[in-house]
């Protein structure tokens, strides 16, 4: 079968170096979130942070980033991971990592991966959108 | 010991703008400081303080990345302070600090002071409801739901550190400060009383790897639950984030919501904390979801469906 995309933003909307969270299934709440790595790359991981079951990371809306920028935080306990590939590099859950959830660009637009998802949440949005 | 509890917890952040943001909007009053440093104020004058991480003069970091740097005791008056002073320069380097306090480190490592408190004495309003058999708490025409009512902390009301030793260092508050065992989580940690505050608690320990010694919450208390939920909500609506509340726990009976802050630590409302004098005997219970919460609610923005059901679907 194909992978199936959905669209999440324009890529202008998360500008490099900065992040922002999604809500793709509608909970509600941001169940994953983006990080501009660069011009032309996006990484992307669950909003879940591996210390706490499910612990929300940002301390507001889509500020998932350490002050000086160089890594993804999770604000609940100061946990630092490098972007590239969500290891924790500092905190509670050190060497433990971020689920990855895979995102892809598109010219100018962001799309999310469908299938293939270790995201529950976003695994069933999927099932809606095909229903 | 005449401990009244905590008078201001310092920071040293790597995003002083960030924490100046949130701390703002939790309701805390802004004091720009002559050494640069930003205090951000409860009602009574206790408060959190703000530092670059990399400022001049603060207290050295832990060995971790928590940006917790100092917990600065308030004291009764100057003979309390001089009896703390003596009682730690037994065994330890305790140092004058400008503006009169002393500091030192505790036994596990962290950095303390004391000082005679800055708390001012609040002469406010309670929370007031209506109660069927008892006295109206508010007469009528008198509204409870205000929603433009202010929403400010009171007063800091405890602060919770994760700690590598949790034997040596409660050892340390209870014999050394005469801190008091209110009750205890069993291989969690004690919920401590100082000798001059009537407070469940105004300090628990939580028994964690060495990796992760700091500062877990700090806590204010409001004024009632109503005020808690109220001041909750603006920060939900301002886009921050819940990590765990509103609810209320049974130790302490207090309200609770925390959030998560731009100093890697959560910071918390609370209310309508039990209060506790030397004839209350301290119970035991295993930490758990059902022994910390007596019941949690969780904000959803999506209260029900609107605007009838979706396409295709019947209703």
């Amino acid at each position: 079968m194909a992978p199936s995309w959905q669209h999440l933003a324009r890529l202008d909307e998360v500008p490099v170096g900065e992040s922002k969270g999604f809500d793709p299934r509608g909970e509600g709440r941001d169940s994953l979130f983006v990080v501009r790595t660069g011009e032309a790359f996006v990484v992307a991981y669950r909003n879940a942070c591996p210390h706490v079951s499910g612990a929300r990371m940002a301390w507001k809306k889509d500020r998932f980033m350490s002050g000086d920028g160089r890594h993804i935080a999770c604000f609940a306990h100061g946990a630092l991971f490098r972007p590239k590939d969500g290891l924790c590099v500092s905190g509670p859950c050190q060497g433990q990592y971020l689920t990855a959830v895979e995102v892809a660009i598109r010219g100018e637009e962001l799309y999310l991966r469908l299938d293939n998802l270790c995201h529950e949440g976003v695994m069933q949005s999927r099932k809606e959108l095909e229903a | 010991m005449r401990i009244m509890g905590p008078d201001e917890v310092v920071f040293g952040v790597d995003d002083v703008e960030a924490s100046r943001t949130f701390l703002v909007d939790f309701g805390l009053e802004e004091q720009r400081q002559a050494d640069g440093s930003l205090r951000f104020a409860a009602l009574d004058g206790t408060a959190i303080r703000i530092h670059h991480r990399e400022a001049e003069g603060l207290p050295a970091p832990l060995p971790t990345a928590n940006s917790l740097r100092q917990t600065v005791w308030g004291v009764e008056d100057q003979a309390a302070l001089d009896a703390i002073a003596e009682e730690l320069s037994q065994d330890r380097e305790v140092r004058a600090l400008p503006g009169g306090g002393v500091g030192c480190r505790d036994d596990v490592g962290f950095e303390i002071a004391f000082q005679v408190t800055v708390r001012r004495p609040l002469d406010l309003p309670p929370e007031r409801i209506n109660s069927p058999g008892a006295a109206p708490g508010r007469g009528a025409n008198q509204i409870g739901a205000d929603e433009t009512a202010p929403a400010l902390p009171r007063t800091l009301s405890h602060v919770v550190y994760f700690t590598p030793d949790m034997e040596r260092m409660q050892r340390f508050y209870i014999d050394r400060l005469g801190f008091v065992v209110t009750d205890h989580f069993t291989n969690t940690g004690p919920f401590l009383r100082p000798q001059a505050n009537d407070d469940h608690h105004v300090l628990f320990l939580l028994q964690t790897p060495d990796y992760m010694q700091g500062l877990e919450h700090v806590a204010f208390h409001m004024q009632g639950p109503s005020e808690l939920m109220l001041a909750g909500t603006r920060m939900i609506n301002k886009g921050y984030e819940s990590f765990w509340g509103p609810g209320k726990h049974k130790f302490g009976s207090n309200w609770f919501w925390y959030f998560n802050s731009p100093m890697g630590v959560h910071v918390e409302y609370d209310a309508d904390m039990d209060k506790h004098d030397e004839r209350w005997t301290a119970r035991e219970a295993p930490s758990n979801a059902e022994t910390s919460q007596l019941f949690l609610f969780q904000s959803t923005p999506k209260w029900a469906p609107m605007g009838g059901p979706p396409p295709g679907k019947e209703s």
